[in-house]
């Protein structure tokens, strides 16, 4: 039944999926937080429409600059006006690192589309039926399993309340620390980000704690 | 991969990798999470640390941007609540993806504590935190 994978392979997929996600995206994997946009997929999908019209306003500007450089000899490197304003914003707001691309597309800086995020749960969902069923572990069952009933409780009703507000501790936990064990744990400690480190050191010392309780005390 | 399409395919690609390797590992079995936390079986453990220490060679060997992020009022407090829910839960947020495709069925639970979660967290924020939280993964 525990035919799992060796550490050393678990932590070269691991390794793998992080860095082939942060340079083919230059973005930082993190699940919580596509949770989170998926969640406020209303205020998501305002905020996506409202940045499409930037970027048509940004284009028509462009092509105001370029028809006036064409007709008074401006330089056409010169910024515009937008340009500016938003590289001031993402300097601000995106966490720029010192060694960011500046010419890097305007695309590539802002948030990843909400359907990517969707897209990265759904996947998730399947890649994790696909090793299951594969490994012949895939087992339709309703209770959490002997570990689950021996560690935390074997009432039906005291494991749906348990779930449930386990589950309300991390969703509330991770947005307010900013992440989870993918974005700050993987991503973040991968990047040497201090706030990482600290809430990866945090989480998983407070998990220690609460898996020993539940071992040796409750 | 930076247009609109090349992240729906990496975002596709990460997942199915993630949801596969995770599921693979023991990520989503309530004991093998309890052993590993306990340090009766440091296999998980190491794998986890292993693909962190892997990242941090990697990236640097490739000169990949660090985003220094900034530590604010909600890290800790937000850690010990995380810390707790995944302890008794066995869940972070991916996780009870990966045990629902597993066939536990009240992991559905959990998935739903999450977002209830994360809307609570919204609205105490808005109302009362005023925290500049930030967010990874965007």
């Amino acid at each position: 039944m525990n035919n799992y994978w060796p550490w050393w392979a678990g932590a070269i997929g691991l390794a793998l999926v992080t860095i082939n996600y942060t340079l083919t995206t230059d973005r930082s994997l993190g699940v919580s937080s596509a949770w989170d946009r998926v969640l406020h997929w209303r205020s998501e999908r305002r905020l996506e429409v409202l940045d499409a019209q930037f970027a048509d306003d940004r284009a028509l500007v462009d092509a105001f600059a370029a028809a006036t450089a064409e007709q008074f000899g401006t330089g056409p490197g010169a910024p515009t006006l937008l340009d500016a304003e938003h590289g001031d914003a993402q300097a601000a707001g995106q966490d720029v690192g010192p060694t960011a691309v500046e010419s890097a597309p305007v695309a590539s800086l802002r948030p990843a589309p909400l359907v990517t995020q969707a897209a990265l749960l759904l996947s998730i969902l399947l890649g994790g039926w696909v090793a299951a069923v594969t490994a012949g572990r895939f087992q339709i069952r309703f209770d959490m399993g002997n570990g689950y009933r021996e560690l935390v409780t074997a009432n039906p009703t005291t494991m749906i309340g348990v779930l449930f507000v386990g589950g309300v501790l991390v969703g509330f936990g991770t947005r307010l620390a900013g992440g989870c064990s993918s974005g700050h744990g993987l991503s973040g400690c991968g990047r040497l980000r201090p706030v990482s480190i600290l809430a990866t050191a945090v989480f998983f010392g407070t998990a220690v704690l609460v898996s020993f309780l539940l071992w040796k005390v409750i | 991969m930076r247009t609109r399409g090349g992240v729906l395919v990496a975002n596709i690609i990460a997942g199915l990798a993630l949801g596969y390797i995770v599921c693979n590992i023991g990520f989503g079995d309530y004991a093998e999470l309890n052993r590993m936390f306990t340090f009766q079986d440091l296999r998980m453990l190491l794998a986890f640390a292993g693909a962190v220490a892997i990242i941090v060679v990697v990236f640097a060997v490739l000169g990949v941007r660090r985003t220094p992020g900034r530590i604010h009022a909600g890290v800790v407090p937000g850690a010990v609540l995380f810390g707790t829910g995944w302890a008794i839960s066995g869940g972070c947020p991916a996780i009870p993806i990966i045990q629902v495709a597993s066939g536990y069925l009240p992991a559905l639970i959990t998935i739903a504590g999450v977002g209830v979660g994360m809307l609570l967290c919204g609205w105490a924020n808005a109302r009362y935190f005023h925290l500049d939280r930030g967010s990874c993964g965007l």
